[in-house]
């Protein structure tokens, strides 16, 4: 009886543990970008950094602005965040891989 | 003087080797460090966590006897059966790893093996910024914390249960002599 307990307990901080981690903001970038309706659509920005010879890979949200993962026009790997209301770069703590 | 050293020697046997110790607690801590780092910090615990990984499959092909995964990695039926006595409260103390701990033992290496190669994937150029292998890479990490949380609660469940320290065995190399009923 005592050995389901502990069992039932265990699994049940490992489901927490599990579930606490997912999907929150990394903290290296915040936009203050209020509702999504007042945003602007992802494929503009990501035709716009196409314009700019970017390839990308990825656009998601993170602390409320859009983070970018793309190569450059140098083909660097990028990680980059925008606002999404004016789509300006936003300063970040994650700095770009060189490899 | 010696007199002492060897009684002192005789209460206790030597299982865990300084090998498998410094894997186990320097693995222990370039994890939780990469837990709360980014970035290039957290690419070299995760380089260092593999290279960990890579020397205790290594040793536990060479090592000696309680290193080796022949000596606790044992197969369905004897590992069920040992379930079986653990659920009933019976389960025998083994001097090594019991058959549920050497299973969670190639759980954990293989989770941190996966979880160093997806993120690793994640920083070159071919796979940048491609969600699988983020998203795999962080469903392995929070699996992780899961199987460690299992294991710690497995060392202190069989930690009571033999009334001897486990995690202090794992710092000093040695545990209790084996009595009459033990795996040895």
């Amino acid at each position: 009886m005592k050995t389901g307990n502990l069992t039932g307990k265990l699994c049940a901080a490992a489901a927490l543990a599990l579930s606490a981690s997912a999907a929150q903001a990394t903290g290296f970038a915040t936009c203050e970008s209020g509702p999504r309706e007042s945003w602007q659509p992802e494929d503009q920005l990501a035709a716009a950094l196409k314009e700019k010879g970017w390839q990308i890979r990825r656009i998601k949200e993170d602390g409320g602005c859009y983070e970018v993962y793309a190569l450059d026009e140098k083909g660097q790997r990028v990680e980059a965040y925008f606002h999404p209301r004016t789509l300006a770069p936003v300063p970040h703590g994650a700095k770009n891989h060189k490899g | 003087m010696a007199r002492k050293t060897t009684r002192a020697s005789n209460t206790v046997v030597k299982v865990w080797d300084p090998l498998v110790r410094l894997a186990h607690w320097s693995l222990v801590a370039s994890l939780v460090a990469a837990w709360f780092t980014s970035k290039a910090a957290h690419e070299w615990l995760g380089y260092a966590a593999l290279g960990i990984v890579t020397l205790r499959i290594v040793w536990g092909g060479i090592g000696p006897r309680y290193a080796r995964f022949r000596q606790f990695v044992l197969g369905p039926a004897e590992t069920l059966a040992y379930a079986r006595a653990f659920a009933a409260r019976v389960e025998p103390r083994h001097l090594g790893h019991n058959p549920l701990g050497g299973w969670m033992i190639v759980a954990l290496l293989a989770t941190v093996a996966l979880t160093c190669a997806s993120g690793w994937l994640s920083i070159t150029d071919r796979f940048w910024g491609v969600a699988w292998v983020q998203d795999t890479h962080t469903f392995l990490a929070n699996a992780l914390v899961a199987l460690a949380g299992l294991h710690i609660g497995g060392v202190v469940y069989t930690s009571l249960r033999h009334r001897e320290n486990l995690a202090r065995a794992m710092v000093t190399g040695c545990k209790l002599p084996p009595r009459p009923g033990d795996v040895v």
